[in-house]
């Protein structure tokens, strides 16, 4: 018995040991370089240089497009994940499959294939052409940076809502039916609030990745839509400002932390909203 | 109702595969353009099957997606198994905070933090290359184990706390119980939870490009790498049959068996069991001989690495069949080395990419690169030979470095005593432009970049010492000498620019003039010449100033080694920068790349001469031949001092970040929005107290 | 009590992926009647309760309302309204939301939704438990508070469908209790559904008696005892010995080779039929002033009574009596022709009665694993 316990106690250890290697002591990096400069010494200026008006004007860019790009995707993940969720199992399957398919692909890959779609002599303006349509100005715009967040984590909406709207009993919707809801009220009133865990959990996972990426916004916004991502890796790859780009991951950090605190707190609030 | 519900369906997966029907469309293609249908091919799959290094970089990302999950799956299962038995409750949550870290954060920012941490311990233990293969697998490790762990922990809790007693009572010893009750109930979550490891690991791209260094590729950084400059569309066809070889696997695990559906409890025959086992069985037998061959061929032969960093399409590389060079030097330096050693020696280069000079001090000023032959251009072999971040090349070594011509034997960057550097290539920056769309009067100078008659289809350099002087060559000031106000007078110019720039670009600018999606472009002019090969309507020209005198940039790119790799590498990348002087290599890649070439080897090959034809004129201008001295102490980049540097690095960051005239309107939406939701919240919450006013005082009447 | 007709099934029949699961079912339900439909699991008693919810459209006949029809009117549309098998409280709301839910839809004012909430939450004697997370209360609680929610909207009708299967037998008891309190108090129409006939015995004004997708008999729960119309209804309710036997003429019948006088006429001459003796009917007598005999194969002590299975003519029957007998003893058994009933031959004919293959644990544990449709 002895034994087991301490089995019990030394089967945590690797993952103790590399948390605190690679989990705690990256984080502790991060602080280092955000404040101190090229020296080593310490300092606070790669902060007060972030309250410059472009550096702001990026964090509330990047805030806006990756608010707008959780909306959207909320918007158009809901419905669909509240279909799929009363179709049969099988169906259910095949189509929650087909939904986490496009994810296995390179998203790099993914996103460049819509420039191909976008560009003002791409697919879709080819297409219009036929019609006489056009060429509309799609690609480089504000617009095609959020598609593309759309795009990529349009998925991770839908998954978490549609896995908690699967699990609610039937009968609450008959009772709320049964009660005078008519199928519009009984979505307000009993479908929506009882999915809020997963729309919660679906936020937090399109919302995060849209405000760090970097990718799209270089490939569809052509460079003219600078976001945190891009600032970051900028400092990391070609500016050569380690300090500067970790105070900017650490304030993405603690806008994040921030963010979530707030939405998990508003969410815990007894049981959600009163519709 | 119905009917709408599956027509919104149906929309929003057209709206998710619409790019794929794209990219499979596309990989189809005869021609090389993926934005325009030419006719049915499978050439692009015929083409995969011989692309070495998207192959090599395959094998890589299955080498690396295993083993990172196989040991996050073992480290992860086995602290599902400490967490779940910990008693001590705060212990427990920090374990569970700490492991949600990875998940919760912003993947960019897991990624620099873990390269912070290598960049620091490889300059405290002074490593010669501080990221590689080691840490981008940790990397992966790291964040693959918060996912084991969430998927095995449920199981562990879910798991009737009285098995292991029934199994005990009924007389398994601890480890049958171990083996035969508890494994069983927790298997699926350790498969799950691999599984999902194993496809983060393969998708990831974010965290693998701040922590991969020289000599590992993955596929997705190949890819990115790729869409920096042009997709050939075989990775389009390796998308597709990616995306084809899953689509399968799903369906097969989906239609034979539910045995990952938990809710059905229908029995499970002998023969499903025996099945099933076979499947889990072969897999990880397959797991288990990829690993081990992947680790028999690197420890039975003795190999010899050379770490290549260079410019992206700036080396003939085998493509549509021409001269493989690295393969070629890989077989040529195997044969020497082994004759000289007496024992086979296998050679192998790893070859990556940067996009500008910029990236390329970045990655060596921090040591995370461990490259043993660079090819910066002419500014920065000063600049980091100022720094010292290169070192003298022992000619004795580079025997054909004599066939370089001797004009470029000294450059200006590099008049010292030793020499530094191997000149690889020469040319000029020129102004490209559709002859369809721009007026020929408007041509001539740098102002075509400024004219608002092309808003939005005029490309700018995404680097900062080529976008500033091309302004810099417009306002007529002194691209090395400028002050400060002259610097910041470039930067305003830029900034009167951008609103009418489509974007900025390096090696993208090849498909973006092609394809004609815009129309004028700054670059170099073996690179105007391949794509005026690719699209009759471009045409290229070198800008003059006002007075019609010369005004742009003359460059040239050499082969350096950096400082800090040992002795015998240095011997490796002597002998490359060596191999690559010598004829056939250095022919292939003049025809490749269609520079100018400094050996003359080449310029006095007949065969080269015949190949370029008219160009050859245009590539070796006898009038800037003929001063070529003189342009190059007069129009090159010069390194700055570093107080200019830093300026140059502050500006172009201003000028990256400034949008004054970009979108307004997306953030009132997003405020109206955001306003809205802020609205009903706090009206929904005055609404629940305004309820919970009549009843909430209440207390219940016990009984 | 029944006046006026309320609700009214004319020729419903409803089939599920090839099975049929209602076949023409005609039933009125009157006003102020509390009428149960009992039945065994399958039998169609949930589907029935379901077409009247509006939850579930029947493939043919009408349902009627107030003598309209409401086939295609939905379920919140009807005046209808359900307590559901495990209550399905809505968990993201407190008591007090979960009972208000219905008055809120209406926008009733708050003050109002205030006194009618505290007034349900009297009648079901869960004041002061506003506030509490549903998800917290007892089984006995939440059916409480489900009664309530359902009540609240004072519904013409109220469905109950098996409201008491998750309660242990002494809190069902109580509940039983409460729930007829609150039919007489409320005077609304109940229609409850359950597999228990205990339970629908001492509630019912009227009991409905399903099984196979037919309703085998409706009547009071006396008649349903005393009277059982088909071999299928005698032994669902209550313990039966049904035995084959011959009408030889009115008021004269023969089974187990020998002649019984009874009650019963109307039938035609030596016709087959199914002879009901209920097991508290059958009077243990010496040997030899038994009107059969047998031999006992087996005594059960059940606390009032002794349960005792005698083979008599290769038939096992069984016998509820006070009396000690032990086993393997000769007994003679004794039957008053009131005691016999004697009903027509059915399709259920020969397939319950005899107590051979007895056992009561088994009957019960079938019985509880109700699953709805």
């Amino acid at each position: 018995m002895n034994k087991k316990t301490l089995i019990q106690k030394a089967a945590a250890a690797p993952h103790i040991v590399w948390s605190v290697l690679f989990i705690i002591a990256p984080l502790i990096f991060v602080m280092y370089y955000a404040f101190t400069d090229n020296e080593g010494s310490f300092t606070v200026s790669n902060f007060t240089e972030l309250f410059q008006a472009s550096y702001l004007e990026i964090f509330l860019r990047s805030v806006c497009f990756a608010f707008l790009a959780t909306v959207i995707c909320l918007v158009l993940a809901y419905p669909i994940a509240y279909f799929i969720s009363r179709a049969n199992a099988k169906t259910q399957k095949i189509l929650i499959m087909l939904v986490m398919l496009p994810m296995w692909m390179n998203f790099l890959i993914r996103t460049y294939s819509w420039m191909a779609l976008l560009e003002d002599t791409g697919i879709i303006n080819t297409f219009l052409g036929f019609f006489g349509i056009g060429p509309v100005h799609m690609i480089n715009t504000a617009g095609a940076v959020i598609l593309g967040m759309v795009y990529n984590y349009l998925p991770y909406m839908i998954i978490p809502i549609h896995s908690v709207l699967s699990k609610v009993d039937v009968r609450l919707l008959e009772a709320a039916a049964d009660l005078g809801s008519n199928p519009f009220t009984v979505i307000t009133k009993v479908v929506f609030p009882l999915s809020i865990p997963g729309i919660i959990s679906g936020i937090t996972m399109v919302f995060v990745p849209s405000i760090s990426t970097f990718y799209i916004s270089q490939k569809l916004g052509g460079g003219n839509f600078d976001l945190i991502g891009d600032t970051i890796e900028r400092q990391f790859q070609t500016a050569y400002n380690y300090n500067l780009g970790a105070s900017m991951s650490f304030v993405l950090m603690l806008l994040i932390i921030i963010s979530m605190t707030i939405m998990n707190k508003y969410a815990d609030d007894d049981g959600g909203v009163i519709i | 109702m119905k009917r709408t519900n599956k027509i919104y369906t149906a929309l929003i997966f057209v709206f998710l595969y619409l790019p794929i029907a794209v990219l499979i469309l596309f990989s189809f293609n005869s021609s090389n353009s993926t934005n325009s249908l030419a006719g049915f091919s499978l050439k692009w799959y015929k083409e995969l099957f011989s692309d070495g290094a998207t192959l090599l970089a395959l094998r890589n990302t299955l080498v690396l997606a295993i083993l990172s999950s196989v040991i996050a799956t073992i480290i992860g299962t086995l602290a599902a198994y400490g967490i779940f038995r910990m008693k001590n409750k705060h212990v427990k949550n920090a374990l569970l905070t700490v492991n949600n870290i990875p998940m919760m954060n912003p993947e960019i920012v897991v990624g620099i933090s873990m390269m912070l941490l290598f960049v620091f311990v490889g300059r405290l233990v002074n490593a010669q290359s501080t990221l590689g293969f080691g840490t981008v697998l940790i990397a992966h490790i790291t964040f693959n184990i918060p996912y084991v762990v969430l998927s095995v922990l449920p199981k562990f809790k879910q798991m009737d706390r009285h098995l292991p007693e029934a199994a005990l009572d009924l007389g398994c010893t601890p480890f049958q119980s171990f083996y035969k009750v508890e494994m069983p109930q927790i298997i699926s979550g350790i498969i799950s939870g691999f599984i999902m490891a194993f496809t983060l690991s393969i998708d990831d791209f974010i965290i693998s490009y701040f922590t991969i260094g020289s000599g590992f590729e993955t596929l997705p950084i190949r890819i990115y790498s790729m869409t920096k400059k042009r997709v050939t569309p075989d990775m389009y066809a390796l998308s597709a049959l990616i995306f084809l070889s899953i689509l399968i696997l799903l369906l097969i695990s989906n239609f034979t068996g539910n045995s990952n559906n938990a809710k059905e409890k229908k029995p499970v025959t002998l023969k499903q069991k025996k099945t099933r086992r076979i499947v889990i069985a072969s897999t990880f037998a397959v797991i288990a001989i990829i690993t081990g061959a992947v680790f028999i061929s690197t420890a039975t032969t003795e190999t010899v690495v050379v770490n290549v960093y260079n410019w992206g399409e700036y080396i003939s590389d085998g493509s549509d069949g021409s001269y493989d060079t690295n393969k070629a030097f890989e077989e040529y330096y195997s044969n020497v080395l082994s004759e000289e050693r007496g024992h086979k020696v296998k050679v192998q280069v790893n070859y990556t990419t940067f996009t500008s000079n910029e990236d390329l001090y970045a990655k060596i000023k921090s040591g995370v690169g461990g490259y043993d032959v660079i090819i910066p251009s002419d500014y920065m072999v000063e600049r980091l030979k100022n720094e010292g971040l290169i070192q003298p090349l022992d000619l004795n070594n580079i025997p054909n470095y004599k066939y370089i011509k001797d004009e470029f034997k000294k450059p200006f960057y590099d008049n010292g005593k030793d020499t530094y550097s191997a000149m690889y290539t020469y040319g000029i920056v020129g102004i490209i432009y559709n002859t369809k769309y721009v007026d020929e009067a408007d041509i001539g100078g740098w102002d075509l970049l400024w004219n608002e008659k092309y808003s939005g289809h005029i490309l700018q350099f995404n680097n900062a010492r080529d976008a500033f002087g091309s302004a810099m060559y417009k306002l007529g000031i002194s691209v090395n000498t400028a002050t400060e106000d002259e610097w910041r007078q470039a930067l305003s110019e830029l900034k009167t620019q951008k609103p009418h720039v489509q974007s900025y670009v390096m090696d993208e600018i090849y498909n973006k003039l092609e394809s004609e999606e815009a129309w004028i472009g700054a670059y170099y002019a073996g690179d105007a010449l391949s794509m005026i090969y690719n699209n009759e309507n471009l045409a290229f020209y070198y800008p003059k100033n006002e007075d019609g005198e010369f005004a742009t940039n003359i460059f040239a790119d050499a082969m350096c080694i950096p400082t800090g790799i040992d002795a015998e590498n240095k011997e490796h990348a002597e002998a490359y920068i060596n191999f690559m002087l010598s004829e056939e290599p250095a022919i292939a890649n003049a025809e490749y790349i269609y520079y100018g070439c400094p050996n003359t080897l080449v310029t006095n090959n007949q065969e080269y001469r015949d190949y370029l034809g008219e160009d050859f004129d245009v590539i070796y201008d006898p009038d800037i031949e003929e001063n070529i001295d003189d342009l190059f102490s007069n129009y090159a980049y010069r390194n700055l001092p570093a107080d200019k540097l830093a300026l140059l690095n502050k500006l172009w960051e201003e000028l990256k970040v400034d949008s004054s005239s970009f979108g307004g309107g997306i953030y009132i939406v997003s405020g109206v929005i955001a306003l809205a939701i802020v609205g009903f919240i706090v009206f929904s919450y005055v609404v629940k107290v305004r309820r919970r006013r009549l009843y909430w005082n209440t207390t219940p009447k016990t009984k | 009590m029944n006046e006026k007709k309320i609700i009214e099934l004319k020729g419903v029949s409803k089939t599920f992926d090839d099975e049929v699961i209602l076949d023409n079912i005609d039933l009125k339900v009157y006003e102020k009647e509390f009428m149960t439909l009992l039945g065994p699991s399958g039998c169609g008693k949930t589907t029935t309760l379901r077409i009247i919810a509006g939850f579930v459209t029947p493939d043919s006949g009408e349902v009627l309302f107030d003598d309209v029809k409401i086939n295609d009117v939905p379920p919140h549309k009807r005046s209808v309204n359900t307590v559901f098998q495990k209550y399905a409280l809505f968990p993201h709301l407190n008591v007090y939301e979960n009972i208000a839910f219905a008055l809120r839809l209406k926008k009733v004012s708050e003050e109002e939704i205030y006194e009618r909430v505290e007034e349900m939450l009297t009648m079901v004697n869960l004041r002061g438990f506003e506030k509490r997370d549903v998800n917290l209360l007892s089984g006995g609680q939440q059916q409480r508070v489900a009664i309530a929610r359902a009540l609240i909207n004072k519904p013409r009708v109220l469905l109950l469908d098996e409201p008491l299967g998750a309660l242990d037998l002494k809190l069902r008891k109580d509940m039983q209790n409460e729930l007829k309190n609150i039919q007489r108090k409320t005077g609304i129409t109940f229609i409850y559904v359950t597999h228990d006939q205990e339970e629908a015995l001492s509630m019912s004004d009227t009991v409905v008696v399903m099984a196979n997708g037919k309703i085998q008999q409706i009547g009071s729960p006396t008649d349903i005892y005393n009277e059982p119309e088909n071999a299928f209804v005698a032994d669902f309710i209550g313990e039966s010995n049904i035995i084959d036997g011959v009408m030889l003429d009115d008021f004269k019948v023969r089974f187990s080779g020998h002649e019984f006088v009874c009650l019963d006429k109307g039938f035609g001459k030596n016709e087959a039929v199914d002879v009901v003796v209920r097991p508290e009917d059958v009077d243990v007598v010496p040997l030899e002033k038994g009107m059969l005999r047998g031999v006992v194969d087996s005594v059960t002590f059940k606390g009032v009574h002794y349960e005792i299975i005698v083979t008599i003519n290769k038939f096992k029957w069984m016998i509820q009596s006070t009396d000690y007998v032990a086993p393997m003893q000769k007994i003679g058994i004794y039957v008053e022709p009131d005691a016999i009933h004697i009903m027509k031959k059915s399709e259920f004919s020969g397939m319950f009665g005899d107590y051979s293959s007895f056992s009561d644990e088994l009957d019960h544990l079938s019985d509880v694993t109700e699953e709805e449709e």
